[in-house]
């Protein structure tokens, strides 16, 4: 270090955020004291435009090369300082942020608890500060290519629009065709398309688009790398069915010894389907896939003689000895859209779902008003053993969200809506049926969604404002138990069919995905995402993004808006060719290195090797660092017995001063 | 120990998780004692040991070191390897007559910001009980 | 053990054309005072000896002698080191093996199947150590000191050296030539020592340690002797980053010794040299003994028995014990 460090204290009032309890003169006037620093000052708001002028001037007038500010969290603003630093011509890792908002005003009450910490933390942000050292970022090649995990209407759109953008997508979906959730929705609210016929085309574009490889009912197994090159490990499941081969013409299912025995995802198992299948219709790929478990050969490993599919499949498709298959390819960016899970409603057994048949969920419903659904779109209940059209139904809100009795206290955000939908389509089907919705609060906040409540009120469907509390069976009747809470009425209410409106819940395999991305999960138990207003697609992982429901409960509009803004995040580092890589990364003192390898062993990067290098004349092993595959963590030099590798901006001298400014004073 | 005595502790926190968390208690606007310095630092096995160590001696009553629960830490498995670490270190002190409620180990997520108050309570708590730790400073100042 | 059947092997493996020299134990000036042997020939291969004397564990020097500078236009020397080596010597060279401080093939390793060593401390009080040499052997059960002509028989318990006491390992678990016959491992001892500090409370427990760490002096005997510390720059001298002050008190004294115990953590194999060269008798192989019980029991993991063996301190277990944590 040639040059003495000459530090600037910058504190922040933000507002009142911090001044309210942390009297931020006094910060400023103590930090002025300190060794080394030349100017303390405070300002209204540090980052603002006037703000970060302050420090730019200082910069060049006072000859500061080192800055301190004390506002928000680093995770908030050490970009945005790093980048005025810069532009004033220092390096942009001489910035040491102190944390006096999220973890000083904004948790403390007393101002003169609040001052007194907000002071040392200063102190130990100057003691750092005075020892950071200047680093460089360095670029590397970013991979133009693309992963997106899921296909349903998130991962479809921001598949297209990067493959449109010219660059390859890999699009993984780990059921046999793409369409995801959407796929099952019979109309959409509020302009009551139809979901197959705006979905259906964007799946075939999807199939045919030159950009894009799909890979269906395939799952990621293993991501490696960082941004702009990530290496990824795909499995392709054994479809049993040659794909090239394959015609689509489904003679094979209608042949299976088990046709008509298995229940159909799709239909929400209301349907059947056989162990060689199509999900649905209109599925993309239009491949036929054999269902392991449910399969009489796969399972038994014997079928009648011989498997009905393989005799009568004119291509020859069909092949038992088929075996997954690994794929490995390289991208530059990640798009998790593996949406969510329809709420289990036999959690709430007060409504007997799992006990009555004619209380079904939502989904059931969509799958029941569809024409290409189970029943061909009659909406029909089993009363005894007698099949009617149901007169009397009943839909119920909020089962499964805003229930802090289940763990999800959010609103899924769909269920209001969805639910007027049904309404609107079963007044439709059956203009004499008596609806009404049991609601706690309707919340229609988009575009057109109050003006289509509106008009489902109008329709004859009746809102009442309670909570049921029960629901059970009365003769041939389901009785509604709850209490219409606007005019303080009991009501038991006797209905045919009870639509539950099931909230969406992060899936039941979402964690597989938050260990093979390392994802954090929010309070709400969905991905988490880099700030929950500002960069709401990112996540922690550069290079990674989410849309879709995967991050929280969104209606179509949100979820194709979501993707479209993943897509354009993530064709960033593909557009430019080129990513920085992080400069904060290990480095070796290979005069101390004993090369014991406890790094090497340590790095879950493997970015660290031992290499022999001469030392006056013998050859000695000492460890080097890759910086493009070294992420900085520094968990080789917490073990490090002779302290030799150390993390940039976190080095043992850097953090030791530190701890001594904060244990220094009482 | 008079009534009023406070400790003082000293803190280091993964970036992803607990630093996170510790942010999220903030935004969330929950209260908790400001005895808690925090040193952040990228991940929980960044923390050498002897960190512990090194600011008991100068001058912290209690040191709390906090990370990403098992199997989220943003590095896979720093937090592993601190556990290991810090669960050796902690035995050694104890060993050594060091009282264990001036050493925690915490998990917290992004999302916790109230486990994080309960632990800053708890670590508080643990390190009022076992006192001002005069006996281990190091006798000079530096800088 | 026959000693011209060891000083006929030594003598043998020091005229290999592939060994530098070998590292021995040899009489030293007087009373029972034993001195490291580097044997370069048949005369040396004569002096060497192995007796109930030889506690000093000689892996140190396969780290501690530096590689010097090459002189311009010379070849690095790169003959193997022979070594003599009992059961828990043999774990250090394994121990450093794994952690690549010295290699395989730079090695030659002599094994000596130990019966027990004494303890130096406790022979001197009974018998005070002479002007002349004194031979000690192991007899029966027991030693047999050679003292100005005076044979002196002594039960095994009543000098056995208290490392030896709680010796798991008295084979060497690693040789390339094994001198004599195995011995049969012997009952293991309570570990008093540290039970006895256990035994107090957390205050009882400081103030133990703190009676202790005021003695050092500072010396770093303990570390030098060491064979597994063997960092050419050690970061306890350093001064950029500070981690302990050279000034001697009890302040930095402790956190010396806490971060050298640390540092062995799941690395020491228990030879107690630190302990034997410590001039102010401070009982350093409790604070070893402790964390290689804690790593033994609560890890499942003993250093220095297997070279393939990845580092105690550079893995993790995902089941290792967590119930500490908040």
């Amino acid at each position: 270090m040639t040059e003495k460090p000459k530090v600037g204290v910058y504190v922040c009032h933000c507002g009142i955020n911090i001044s309210a309890t942390v009297d931020v003169d006094a910060v400023a006037e103590y930090a002025q004291k300190l060794p080394n620093v030349v100017v303390a000052r405070t300002y209204s708001y540090m980052c603002s435009d006037p703000g970060q002028s302050l420090i730019k001037n200082d910069i060049r007038e006072l000859g500061l090369n080192r800055v301190v500010v004390a506002s928000c969290s680093p995770r908030m603003h050490e970009p945005t300082f790093r980048k005025a630093i810069r532009e004033a011509g220092i390096n942009p890792y001489f910035l040491e942020m102190t944390n006096i908002r999220e973890q000083c005003s904004w948790v403390h009450e007393d101002k003169e608890e609040g001052t007194a910490k907000a002071k040392k933390l200063v102190k130990a942000s100057v003691a750092k500060a005075r020892l950071l050292e200047a680093l460089e970022s360095k670029e590397v090649d970013a991979e133009p290519a693309a992963l997106i995990i899921g296909a349903g209407i998130a991962g479809i759109q921001a598949a297209l629009d990067i493959a449109d953008a010219g660059f390859k997508v890999y699009l993984v979906e780990k059921t046999p065709s793409v369409g995801g959730r959407m796929a099952q929705l019979d109309k959409t609210f509020p302009t009551l398309d139809c979901s197959a016929c705006i979905l259906t085309p964007k799946m075939v574009d999807c199939a045919s688009h030159p950009n894009i490889e799909l890979m269906s009912y395939s799952e990621v197994e293993k991501v490696d790398g960082f941004i702009g090159n990530f290496d990824v490990k795909v499995r392709k499941k054994a479809r049993y069915v040659d794909f090239g081969k394959c015609t689509g013409c489904g003679d094979c299912a209608a042949e299976c010894r088990v046709k008509d025995r298995i229940p159909s995802e799709f239909d929400q198992g209301m349907g059947k389907r056989s162990a060689i299948y199509l999900p649905f219709p209109q599925a993309v790929p239009a491949k036929y896939t054999i269902d392991p478990e449910s399969c009489l050969f796969l399972t038994r490993g014997k079928c009648g003689k011989n498997p009905k599919c393989q005799e009568v499949c004119r291509a020859e498709a069909i092949n038992f000895d088929q075996e997954d298959e690994i794929v490995e390819f390289k991208v530059g960016a990640i798009i998790v859209a593996t949406g969510f899970d329809p709420f289990d409603a036999s959690r709430k057994p007060e409504y007997g779902y799992a006990d009555y048949p004619n209380v079904i969920t939502g989904m059931e419903m969509e799958r029941l008003v569809s024409a290409s659904g189970p029943t061909g779109g009659k909406v029909k209940v089993f009363n005894s053993e007698e099949e009617i059209e149901p007169k009397e139904i009943a839909f119920i809100n909020c089962v499964g969200s805003r229930d802090k009795s289940v763990g999800n206290e959010y609103c899924s955000r769909v269920c209001c809506m969805y639910t007027a939908k049904q309404a609107h389509l079963i007044r439709d089907k059956i203009p004499d049926a008596n609806i009404r919705v049991y609601y706690i609060d309707v919340r229609a906040f988009g575009k057109g969604y109050e003006e289509f409540y509106d008009r489902v009120r109008r329709e004859n469907i009746r809102y009442i404002r309670g909570n049921p509390s029960e629901i059970f069976k009365r003769g041939n009747k389901l009785v509604v138990k709850v209490e219409d809470t606007l005019t303080a009425t009991p009501l038991e209410d006797e209905v045919d069919l009870v639509v539950l409106g099931v909230g969406l819940e992060p899936r039941a395999d979402m964690r597989q995905v938050m260990d093979l991305l390392r994802l954090s999960q929010s309070p709400d138990r969905f991905f988490l995402e880099a700030h929950p207003k500002l960069r709401p697609v990112d996540t922690a992982t550069e290079g990674i993004f989410l849309a879709g429901c995967c991050q929280g409960p969104k209606d179509i509009p949100d979820t194709v808006a979501q993707a479209k803004a993943a897509a354009s995040s993530a064709m960033i580092p593909l557009a430019r060719g080129k990513v920085m890589i992080g400069a904060q990364v290990a480095t070796v003192n290979e005069a101390t290195c004993r090369g014991c390898g406890f790094c090497v062993n340590i790095c879950p990067y493997t970015a660290i090797e031992l290499v022999t290098v001469n030392r006056f004349g013998n050859e000695v092993e000492v460890a080097r660092v890759n910086e493009a595959l070294c992420k900085g963590c520094g968990s080789c030099s917490a073990a490090c017995l002779s302290d030799s590798i150390q993390p940039k901006s976190f080095r043992d001298r850097q953090i030791l001063p530190q701890i001594a400014a904060l244990g220094a004073m009482k | 120990m008079s009534a009023d005595y406070e400790p003082n502790i000293v803190a280091f926190l993964c970036n992803w998780c607990s630093y996170a968390g510790a942010d999220l208690a903030g935004t969330s606007r929950v209260h908790y004692p400001a005895n808690v310095q925090v040193i952040r630092v990228m991940c929980s096995g960044r923390v050498n040991p002897l960190y512990v160590m090194n600011a008991l001696q100068q001058g912290a009553d209690g040191v709390l070191v906090s990370g990403c629960h098992p199997g989220d830490c943003h590095y896979m498995e720093g937090n592993f390897r601190a556990r290991r670490r810090l669960g050796m270190l902690k035995s050694l002190m104890e060993f050594v007559g060091v009282d264990p409620r001036r050493f925690h180990m915490s998990w917290v997520s992004a999302s916790e910001g109230h486990k994080w108050k309960e632990v800053v309570e708890k670590t508080v708590e643990d390190a009022r009980e076992a006192g001002p730790f005069e006996g281990f400073r190091r006798q000079q100042i530096d800088w | 053990m026959n000693l011209g059947q060891l000083r006929k092997i030594a003598a043998e493996v020091v005229a290999r054309e592939d060994v530098k020299y070998l590292i021995g134990w040899k009489q030293g000036s007087y009373g029972y005072r034993i001195a490291p042997g580097f044997v370069e020939d048949a005369a040396g291969a004569a002096e060497l000896i192995f007796s109930p004397l030889c506690t000093a564990n000689l892996a140190t020097y396969l780290t501690l002698v530096e590689k010097l500078p090459v002189p311009r236009g010379q070849e690095a020397d790169k003959r193997k080191v022979a070594l003599m080596v009992k059961g828990c010597d043999s774990r250090a060279v394994t121990q450093l093996l794994v952690e690549k401080g010295i290699h395989r093939d730079e090695v030659v390793v002599i094994g000596c199947p130990c019966p027990g060593m004494v303890d130096p401390a406790l022979l001197t009080e009974k018998y005070p150590e002479t002007e002349e040499t004194v031979e000690v052997k192991w007899s029966g059960d027991g030693f047999l000191l050679n003292r100005s002509g005076e044979e002196i028989k002594v039960p095994r318990d009543e000098l056995l050296a208290e490392k030896c006491r709680l010796c798991r390992y008295p084979n060497p678990v690693i040789s390339d030539i094994l001198l004599g016959e195995a011995v049969e491992p012997w009952e293991l001892a309570e570990d008093n020592g540290v039970a006895e500090v256990e035994g107090k409370d957390v205050g009882g427990r400081w103030d133990y340690w703190e009676e202790q760490f005021a003695k050092c002096v500072r010396c770093y005997s303990c570390r030098n002797v060491c064979p597994l510390c063997y960092c050419q720059d050690c970061i306890l001298d350093r001064l950029n980053p500070t981690w302990v002050n050279r000034a001697v008190n009890f302040s930095e004294n402790t956190s010396f010794h806490i971060a050298r115990a640390f540092h062995l953590a799941g690395r020491c194999i228990g030879c107690g040299e630190c302990e034997r060269v410590c001039p102010v008798n401070i009982p350093l192989g409790r604070l070893n003994r402790k964390l290689a019980r804690e790593v033994r029991d609560k890890y499942g993991f003993e250093p220095g028995v297997d070279p393939e063996a990845e580092p105690f301190q550079a893995s993790f277990k995902p089941d290792d014990p967590g119930d500490f944590i908040l």
